[in-house]
């Protein structure tokens, strides 16, 4: 055997790979074979989603039942201090059911960006444990969420038919279910840059939360634009927000009985794919960087 | 430069390469209490006293590993404590990014780990379930596979408690029960075999045995010499990130336990003195890749004029 000297004095041996059968673990793969990863780890994704739905309320006497008290409560606070006490509720046609569609979907996108942000640092066990690629973890954490808004949903068609003043059940009310899917698709964009960054910055995670109050105050949940924006300009980029397009499409179904215009579909169809597609790149060109410490 | 070639160092090199590791550096950046250390300037210490955070202090896992493991072979890995045994583990199994250097592998490493709770809130049934999952198989083989975990991790009814009211040795055989559910190529396994009684052991042991007659490799470690020296057809012994030995592990194991046993001892001399002639009758691997680069024409020292 014939061995070269190295630097310390020690022999060599040289290993020659033969190319094609060895992949690389340490390297991200291309993008299109993540997708494929991701989608064949989808009843991971799925199990995960539902095992947290479970968890998050266990311990507690009602369970469950949580998963709609606590929407429902968030807006019984909000009906008093804003329809009752500060009475923004003028001009506004069925305030109830406009305050509960703004509490009740915000709270979808505003805990998708929450729980997205964390779901790196609170997956750290199985990411330590397991190789999958790594947006199942923020994509299970949009996932529960989803799962948690079915009950809800099911309850705001209930109250929206219930509380006077009563709303009659139109056509257009099955088109709520597309809205709710470009909203799940924005939610996932953000809870994948989010999870990326705060992987990056913790401190961020402290940070979201006070940019989601100002979204909340700024997203017209429980007041209208029309009382506050005299501005044309300032209400036309106002009215670009995207989770104020999601608010009032739902509500143009719900309870107005109208189509929302071609112009906010395509609004809301635009923030959909730039912030989804951002996004995905984004987090899988950190895929690398997930596993440290 | 020379061409390389290939060197035949162990018996086995005709069996296919399952893992290559090539010159794989980690360092990790690590809050540290040692305020002694002054190589931070003062405004950054008076900083770092007013913010509560503690000073960084750099440490290096690994400083520059390969090796290439081969189907059949069962490698131990000894060394102290921080030598960076758990780290190489993490990083062939692709849970951590090297700073530098690469790892190839055939198949998906499973990693077996000491520490990872899964989801504590979760039954043992579940996490097994999920972890199976994750794993990448589907619904219907999971629901296949887990009486056979269940089986092999013996711990009866407690599969239907919580995993956070597991002991330690209890979550130990749960977790090997997994990781060995999918039949992996590569198995990786970080001291999970020292926390189970004999009957546990034995089975364990039975179990790698299969996975490795399958044209599987293993990789195990361990800071007993010992179970590598019984369990394992080849060792590396690591010391400070470094690659002292790498060898049978009958001569790897006795060496290192030798040294060990006159470090316990306080004979530090003696100790550093038996390290040094270990590392200087040891080897380095240089690894060559196949160049990654999809090359135009011939290759240039095939070009004939």
């Amino acid at each position: 055997m014939t061995v070269l000297a190295s630097e310390h004095g020690r022999g060599v041996v040289h290993e020659v790979i033969q190319p094609g059968r060895l992949k690389s673990v340490t390297r991200r793969p291309p993008l299109g074979e993540y997708v494929a990863q991701l989608s064949a780890r989808r009843h991971f994704v799925l199990a995960d989603a539902r095992g947290r739905v479970i968890s998050g309320t266990r311990g507690t006497y009602l369970g469950t039942l949580w998963l709609i008290l606590q929407p429902l409560l968030d807006g019984a606070v909000y009906y008093v201090i804003f329809g009752l006490l500060l009475g923004v509720s003028r001009g506004i046609d069925n305030f109830v059911g406009y305050l509960l569609i703004g509490v009740f979907l915000f709270h979808y996108t505003s805990r998708s960006l929450n729980r997205g942000a964390q779901s790196l640092i609170g997956g750290r066990n199985l990411i330590k444990a397991f190789a999958f690629p790594r947006a199942a973890l923020p994509l299970a954490t949009v996932a529960r969420e989803a799962i948690a808004l079915l009950p809800v949903i099911g309850v705001l068609l209930v109250l929206v038919l219930a509380l006077p003043p009563t709303e009659a059940v139109t056509w257009r009310w099955l088109l709520l279910p597309l809205v709710l899917v470009l909203q799940s698709g924005f939610n996932l964009g953000l809870a994948l840059i989010a999870a990326r960054a705060t992987a990056r910055i913790p401190d961020l995670q402290h940070v979201i939360g006070f940019g989601i109050r100002f979204w909340l105050y700024g997203s017209a949940v429980f007041f209208s634009y029309d009382q506050f924006v005299d501005h044309p300009t300032l209400l036309r980029v106002l009215e670009l927000n995207p989770m104020f397009v999601v608010l009032d499409m739902a509500r143009d179904l719900l309870l107005y009985a109208t189509l929302p215009d071609i112009g906010s579909w395509a609004v809301l169809l635009g923030w959909t794919v730039i912030v989804l597609g951002g996004g995905f790149v984004f987090f899988w060109r950190g895929e690398e960087s997930y596993g440290g410490a | 430069m020379a061409e390389p070639e290939l060197q035949p160092f162990w018996e086995r090199h005709d069996d296919p390469v399952t893992v290559a590791v090539s010159d794989v550096h980690v360092r990790y950046r690590v809050a540290s209490t040692d305020r002694s250390r002054k190589a931070t300037s003062r405004p950054a210490r008076i900083a770092n006293r007013l913010l509560g955070r503690e000073p960084v202090e750099i440490v290096r896992a690994l400083a520059g590993i390969s090796l290439v493991a081969r189907a059949g072979e069962s490698v131990g890995l000894v060394g102290l404590n921080g030598s960076g045994k758990s780290t190489l583990l993490r990083i062939i199994a692709g849970l951590e990014t090297p700073m530098r250097g690469e790892v190839l592998a055939s198949s998906t490493p499973v990693l077996l780990g000491v520490n990872a709770a899964l989801l504590p809130e979760l039954s043992g049934a579940q996490n097994v379930h999920l972890g199976c999952l994750a794993m990448g198989m589907s619904p219907a083989e999971a629901r296949a596979a887990l009486p056979e975990i269940v089986a092999l991790a013996d711990i009866g009814r407690a599969i239907h408690l919580p995993m956070k009211t597991y002991s330690s040795g209890m979550g130990a055989r749960l977790r090997f029960a997994i990781a060995v559910a999918a039949d992996p190529h590569i198995l990786l396994i970080d001291e999970a075999l020292a926390t189970g009684d004999a009957a546990f052991r034995e089975r364990s042991e039975q179990k790698m045995d299969e996975l490795r007659s399958h044209a599987g490799t293993v990789f195990l470690v361990s800071h007993a010499a010992k179970t590598v020296e019984e369990e394992c057809t080849r060792a590396l012994w690591l010391h400070k990130g470094r690659l002292v030995l790498d060898g049978p592990a009958f001569e790897v194991a006795q060496k290192y336990r030798w040294w060990a046993w006159n470090l316990a001892k306080g004979e530090t001399d003696k100790a550093a003195g038996l390290l040094e002639d270990a590392f200087r009758s040891g080897h380095d691997t240089q690894v060559h890749f196949p160049d990654p680069l999809p090359v135009k024409g011939p290759p240039r020292h095939a070009r004939r004029t």
